[in-house]
């Protein structure tokens, strides 16, 4: 069924194939910065390989990206540079790569952040993707491996959760280019601002917390009234994260 | 030199033995020179202030001579220092008992602050066990500036309490009151959670730690009387001697608070078992307890045994579609119901 | 933008941070694992009346087994090991026999035809060219053999199981679990090896992981391990048995390198480096078969390519050095020979010589060339026959010419077992000390990592050589 979809769009009026050029390592006078963040082994760097045409290194061991990748494509004549992020379970914790990846979701100021989820394993993945939500209001879900989802019999209803998350989501099995296409046409719709995301906001937070969340986001609000995230800042600050009071101090965030 | 491998042998292993005892470590003859210098005057005023302010904190009076008791030093160094403090204004006595001034109370607060801090420090971001925290924390207190401290304090979300449950001053020197009475005073049924395990003398406090007693569990009394006390945690019955009790501070809580009768310990779960996760216990802090929760460990997530080791250790648990290998150790921080 | 109202805002979050208490992180993952399992009950439907044989879990059952999981580990070491030699063997001489037979005479003669000075010649031919020549020729057929099979294992998922397998190794001796998978990569290139410990999150850990690697036997130097082993342990062997002899001794010097991490790790654990073991968990992820010609490709072109451009660019100033030292005089004996001379007592107690010795002084640069070097300057200092002249590296064509040219530098069995100890234990080649320096950012411990293995080698090969020659 996947291989319909995708000659499907090859075809279709939305995907101009020929208007799509991988880059490889050269990404000079881009037009837009796209992250690519998700749990480790859902095939990120596969992904990640497939829209640049680069052949980074895909071990199947949990962190073996260590350095950060970068990449890039062309599509209808805008170029794309691809920012590959370590693999991380969440955004919440101190170690050294979810640092990296936090920070570059929030102080980078992607364009467009590509969420790469395992389908075999979307409630455990739902954890990294609502905290991104929480960060950026453009990203789009790549709900990658759906060759062994279908071989696992698990059925997921895209049009439900792309409403549910309130962003676009394209099912890909990376490893055999499928669901590519759709993937690069809907980041150049978000990244132009022909599909606009109204993400899912985290609910089911004890009263107490909402409150102080609450309270600290409205104080943030009234003294930075263009902070997409100031819910997000709330967390950081009662998380008591040295660098987002740093880059409160200095402005970096505004 | 005639050449003989026997001699050669004999040869090293002289020097390897000399180099031993040189150097080996802690008791090494070189570790126990360098610290005998390093014992310098800063060190022992600043112990000597902190004595000084546990001893006004808990209302014992103290006079020169229990002061050499308690503080490992040289009594004619710590005479010495005991005059000096006094010119310098740090302390004063009244009659034969010292006394803290205030800017002496001023400077024992800040090695106190630096002291705790440390401690929280060890616990939430090392693996150092909880019998080196105390010795260590002895150690920076003499070393880290006031900056530095305070930089410390933000990278730990200025805590408000130890690992022990012991307040730690502010910049300000603001001091928190622990909650709670000490357990023997606790009658039977009494829900109460610990907020304070007291690390010193030091034989109680170990026997504290063996018996995996931990900070912030919540307890239920079960007996109390004058030969000992009885009460359930996590799972497990603890029995203590009043005066050992005496050492852990609770603060009862007054809502009914539902204590699960069958938790058990992931650790303790056995292949072909199921069971659903109630928490994780407070005893697994700071970043490691960060990783479980993001890993799916959280309330009501469903658990099993996926493999177990050739070696016994580590199993590898089936959470939330996915095959996670932890420790034993750090499985036993983890609570279960089993199904 | 005025400060004073940041500080309001922290002020605030603070206070709010004490209200709120210690439990905010975990209120706040388990608020987002519901919104997840919410969402997750609305859009994912998972058949179960078609629940498949799950293959992944019959696999993980037979390599994590107590009966099968670690003959399995050491089967699959000993079949990439013994692909890797027997596969290498013959790209090798072939290439072997191009650059150093073919290429390296053409060059010589077009020196000559355009009468290029002689020390220019030696210095650039004999000395930078055939330096670079033999890494490549010694190098570059086991690691394109080794690596796109390691990358096969890697991909298909089976180095994580390495780990949980071994992982109470590691607790035991206050490693990090991970470790396990950094050692691995090891076997391949101890600089890759230590950049990949950037998995391990703990600093402590990660140092222990960081100096023992180069306790994992790399590619530069199982090349002479393998050659040693054929010419001096399986020659005591009966000759049916001699291959499978010499192979075993290779794996016992890998295993034993193992041993010494493990030693290693747990004395520095229980020193320098004290602290407990810190958390540790590892996701096994599922097993994917790996792309069989796309993994080829890049583990040639990622790893093979890079680890060999990294190990010419620091052969070529060996060699050249090499070269220099052969042919600068003081007096009437060259610099090599002086100092073999000097070194020859130290030598003698370590069960070695000051050949070998000189040979790992020059070959801090890339370990691939010390046999070579070793059989120079045994040519210049015993003055026999078959050398291609002074500071000229060669290697035999045959390992029996080989054998011949070390027997007559006065080498026994104990001078090639202590030679693959001392191969196992030395410092770490000058790539590896540079990574070390990289990621560590301290001098002290990429010092400490470099000279602590050279000890360790001296007292080791001391030992050995002082009780081989009280019982023999």
């Amino acid at each position: 069924m996947d291989t319909k979809v995708k000659s499907a769009c090859e075809t279709c009026a939305h995907f101009n194939a020929d208007g799509l050029k991988k880059l490889g390592i050269s990404t000079e006078n881009v037009d837009f910065v796209i992250a690519l963040a998700g749990n480790p082994n859902t095939g990120k760097s596969t992904v990640f390989n497939s829209l640049t045409g680069l052949r980074q290194h895909t071990g199947n061991w949990p962190g073996k990206t260590v350095t950060r990748a970068e990449g890039g494509f062309e599509y209808n004549k805008q170029k794309f540079k691809l920012v590959d992020l370590p693999g991380t379970y969440s955004l919440l914790s101190t170690s050294e790569d979810e640092a990296a990846a936090r920070d570059f979701i929030l102080f980078g100021k992607p364009d467009v952040t590509v969420i790469v989820a395992d389908a075999n394993r979307l409630e455990r993945n739902l954890n990294l993707v609502l905290q991104i939500l929480e960060i950026t209001d453009k990203a789009v879900l790549c709900l990658n491996l759906m060759d062994e989802a279908k071989r696992n019999h698990i059925m997921i209803d895209e049009r439900t959760l792309a409403r549910d998350l309130g962003i676009p989501v394209v099912p890909t099995s990376a490893r055999f280019g499928q669901g590519i296409p759709e993937l690069i046409h809907t980041i150049s719709e978000i990244a132009n601002g022909n599909i606009v995301c109204k993400p899912h906001r985290i609910k089911n937070v004890p009263s107490n917390i909402e409150n102080a969340v609450k309270t600290l986001s409205s104080e943030i609000e009234k003294e930075f009234p263009n902070v997409p995230n100031s819910r997000w800042i709330a967390f950081r600050l009662l998380e008591g994260d040295t660098r987002i009071i740093n880059a409160l101090k200095s402005g970096e965030l505004v | 030199m005639n050449y003989n491998p026997t001699y050669a042998l004999v040869l090293f292993f002289i020097i390897a033995g000399i180099l031993y005892v040189v150097f080996r470590p802690t008791k090494g003859w070189f570790w126990i020179i360098k610290n005998n210098f390093r014992s310098n005057e800063k060190v022992v005023i600043e112990d000597v202030l902190k004595q000084l302010y546990h001893f006004e904190s808990s209302g014992n009076k103290v006079d020169t001579k229990t002061l050499v008791q308690v503080l490992n030093f040289n009594n004619n160094q710590i005479i010495e220092v005991v005059k000096k403090m006094t010119i310098n204004d740090l302390i004063y006595f009244e009659k034969d008992v010292l006394k803290l001034t205030d800017a002496g109370r001023e400077y024992a607060l800040r090695i106190v602050r630096i002291h705790r801090l440390w401690e929280r420090y060890l616990a939430d971001k090392t693996g150092f066990s909880k019998e080196e925290w105390h010795d260590r924390a002895e150690m920076m207190e003499h070393k880290l500036s006031h900056d530095e401290t305070n930089s410390l304090a933000a990278h730990l979300g200025n805590p408000k309490f130890d690992p022990h449950g012991d307040p730690i001053p502010t910049i300000t020197g603001k001091v928190a009151k622990v909650n709670g009475v000490e357990l023997p005073l606790l009658a039977v049924n009494t829900v109460g959670r610990i907020t304070h395990i007291e690390d010193e003398p030091e034989i109680i406090y170990k026997q504290i730690l063996a018996e995996n007693i931990h900070m912030g569990s919540l307890i239920r009394v079960i007996e109390n009387n004058a030969t000992r006390i009885v009460f359930l945690s996590e799972g497990e019955e603890f029995r203590l001697a009043p005066i050992v009790a005496a050492n852990l501070t609770v603060a009862p809580i007054e809502k009914e608070v539902f204590i699960e009768d069958n938790i058990a310990r992931l650790s303790s779960l056995k292949e072909e078992e199921t069971a659903k996760i109630i928490g994780i216990s407070k005893e697994s802090r700071g970043e490691s307890r960060r990783r479980l929760l993001d890993l799916g460990f959280v309330k009501g997530a469903n658990i099993k045994i996926d493999l177990t080791n050739p070696l016994g250790d580590p199993n590898a648990y089936l959470i939330k579609g996915t095959s996670i290998a932890l420790r034993k150790d750090q499985a036993a921080k983890i609570l279960i119901k089993k199904d | 933008m005025s400060n004073k109202n940041i500080d309001h805002i922290l002020e605030l979050s603070n206070e709010l941070r004490w209200q709120i208490g210690d439990d905010f992180h975990d209120n706040l993952t388990e608020g987002i694992y519901a919104d997840a399992a919410q969402i997750v009950s609305d859009t994912v439907q998972v058949d179960d009346s078609k629940k498949r044989f799950r293959l992944d879990r019959q696999i993980d059952k037979i390599v994590t087994s107590k009966t099968f999981g670690f003959p399995i580990m050491f089967l699959i070491l000993a079949t990439v090991l013994w692909l890797t030699i027997i596969g290498a063997n013959y790209p090798s001489s072939l290439l072997a026999q191009l650059l150093l037979d073919n290429i390296h005479p053409a060059l010589k003669s077009f020196a000559a035809s355009i009468s290029m000075p002689w020390w220019l010649d030696g210095f650039l031919i004999d000395g930078v060219y055939l330096a670079v020549a033999w890494v490549i020729a010694v190098m570059l057929p086991p690691m394109a053999i080794f690596f796109p099979m390691f990358t096969l294992l890697e991909d298909f998922g089976y180095l994580p199981r390495v780990a949980f397998n071994l992982d109470n190794l590691f607790r035991k001796s206050g490693a990090h679990g991970k470790q396990a998978l950094t050692m691995t990569m090891g076997f391949g290139c101890n600089a890759a090896g230590i950049v990949a410990t950037r998995i391990i999150d703990s600093p402590r850990e990660r140092l222990i992981a960081i100096i023992t690697n180069n306790f994992s036997l790399c590619n530069g130097r199982w090349p002479t391990q393998i050659l040693i082993a054929t010419i001096f342990i399986g020659a005591v062997a009966p000759s049916a048995f001699s291959s499978l002899i010499s192979l075993l001794a290779v794996i016992g010097i890998a295993v034993l390198g193992m041993a010494f991490m493990f030693g290693t790790s747990w004395a520095l654990s229980k020193t320098v480096l004290k602290g407990q073991v810190s958390t540790f968990n590892l996701e096994l992820p599922p097993y994917r078969p790996p792309r069989f010609w796309k993994t080829i490709y890049t583990s040639l072109i990622d790893r093979t390519l890079i680890v060999l451009w990294r190990a010419i660019v620091f052969a070529a100033p060996a060699g050249a050095v090499i070269w220099l030292i052969s042919n600068i005089y003081i007096g009437n004996e060259s610099v090599a020979a002086w100092t073999i001379h000097s070194l020859d007592g130290f030598g003698f107690l370590l069960g070695l010589n000051g050949v070998i010795l000189l040979a790992y002084i020059v070959a801090i640069p890339a370990n691939e060339i010390v046999i070579p070097t070793i059989l120079m300057l045994t040519v210049l200092v015993t003055g026999i026959d078959g050398g291609a002249g002074a500071g000229v590296m060669f290697e035999l064509d045959s390992a029996n010419a080989t054998a011949d040219v070390l027997k007559a530098g006065g080498w026994t069995l104990l001078t090639a077992i202590n030679l693959m100890l001392f191969s196992l234990l030395h410092n770490p080649c000058s790539t590896t000390i540079y990574t070390i320096y990289k990621e560590t950012k301290s001098a002290k411990w990429t010092a400490f990592a470099s000279i602590m293995p050279v000890i360790l080698g001296f007292i080791v090969t001391f030992l050995v050589a002082q009780i081989w020659r009280i019982i023999f």
